[in-house]
């Protein structure tokens, strides 16, 4: 495949011509754990089903308790996060910096979307239904499945806001380790932000399900929405251009090997959407 | 010096095409994830809804894995490593709710005695 791209005329992203196979070490490395997570995943959804087959009296109706609309929502929250972390890859293996940086960033957001989501389905199920991991079997099984891909999700996120603060290293190295210090505080802004905007996130949606308004909000959570706006604030100062940065088309396969991570989330919840939510509205008793 | 310029253009011309190729396929990825939604509601066999379900989430799938993750432009060798754990992993899946599904398999017990 990659000798097509090479007589193509083009630079090849896909070829390792130091390794024995001729992939990158990274890249193959990737494509193992994914197998491995393959076999993770599949034993996982088979508990799920099996357990499904065979429900013990009490089992409440997941028909009653899923929000299938809400879950397709973050589906396709999750495709578009795919989408563009497919960019961010291209704009890397083109040395573009910048568009690297803002669609890790998109990818950064809509990750952060479906796992608010995922929360919000979680907490709503447990106080609204009860639904805990030890209350049926079918809790035990749902929320094992489920939660794993979240934490899969939350790993994928770190390691984009990794990714992204990475991409600051500067090429000049004059000023020492001065940039970790920097990337150390770049990293604790992003965490703050992300838990700050997702508690914010979940108290307005909170708020309006229990029907209060705008004014309710901002009286209650003014701390909170004022903290997400300082700590955009923080990142957008971290982002201002500093000069030359030691990033770009050469760190082209470990966003590569980051985007196939972010990727399998994907088409791991693209297994788990019809057969764990969409199969209970057809046969499974 | 022209042909590192003939390179570069190639090179941005082939990037410009996958850009092309990447939004089409999620638009693809978007509707088919629609009419997953909309098939379930459809008065159809339940057989004919599962099979249509499933082989749209295998189209998902294999797009996703061909196209997002490269392997139509990687080493072969790359597809072949990710389909034994896909075969392991899908194989282990099978068997399991063979195992389960079958008559012998039925839990019994005061638990389930009701609901059977």
């Amino acid at each position: 495949m990659s000798s097509h791209a090479a007589t193509a005329g083009q630079i090849d992203h896909h070829h390792d011509a130091t390794t024995t196979t001729g992939i990158p070490n990274k890249k193959l490395f990737m494509w193992a754990f994914l197998a491995s997570d393959c076999m993770f995943f599949g034993t996982l959804i088979a508990t799920h089903l099996v357990y499904r087959l065979h429900p013990p009296v009490g089992t409440p109706d997941p028909r009653d308790i899923f929000a299938i609309e809400l879950t397709s929502g973050s589906t396709f929250v999750l495709l578009m996060s795919s989408l563009l972390m497919a960019l961010a890859v291209n704009s890397c293996q083109k040395g573009n910096v910048v568009t690297t940086r803002k669609m890790l960033l998109g990818t950064i957001v809509f990750g952060l979307i479906f796992l608010g989501v995922q929360v919000y389905e979680f907490v709503h199920f447990v106080h609204a239904y009860g639904l805990t991991l030890s209350s049926s079997v079918f809790g035990s099984t749902f929320y094992t499945l489920t939660g794993t891909h979240g934490v899969h999700v939350a790993i994928g996120i770190l390691w984009l806001v990794l990714m992204y603060i990475r991409s600051f290293k500067p090429a000049d190295e004059s000023d020492g380790q001065g940039w970790i210090m920097r990337g150390v505080l770049h990293f604790i802004t992003f965490a703050a932000m992300a838990v700050l905007s997702l508690y914010t996130l979940l108290a307005l949606v909170h708020g309006y399900e229990d029907g209060h308004g705008l004014a309710y909000f901002f009286s209650n959570h003014f701390m909170a929405f004022f903290g997400c706006v300082a700590l955009l604030g923080g990142l957008i100062w971290f982002a201002k251009p500093r000069g030359p940065v030691d990033f770009g088309e050469a760190n082209a396969v470990d966003v590569e090997s980051m985007g196939l991570y972010w990727h399998f989330v994907d088409i791991v919840w693209i297994v788990i959407f019809p057969v764990v939510y969409l199969l209970e509205y057809v046969v499974l008793p | 010096m022209s042909a590192p310029a003939t390179v570069s253009t190639d090179a941005s011309h082939a990037h410009e095409g996958k850009f092309h190729v990447f939004v089409q396929l999620a638009m693809i990825l978007v509707i088919i994830t629609g009419m997953e939604l909309l098939v379930i509601y459809m008065p159809l066999a339940d057989w004919l809804i599962i099979t249509l379900l499933m082989i749209m989430s295998a189209v998902k799938f294999v797009a996703v894995i061909w196209v997002f993750m490269h392997l139509k432009w990687d080493k072969r060798f790359c597809t072949v490593l990710f389909v034994i754990g896909l075969i392991l992993g899908a194989g282990t899946l099978g068997a399991l709710l063979l195992l389960h599904g079958a008559d012998a398999a039925r839990p019994v017990g005061p638990a389930y005695d009701e609901a059977a």
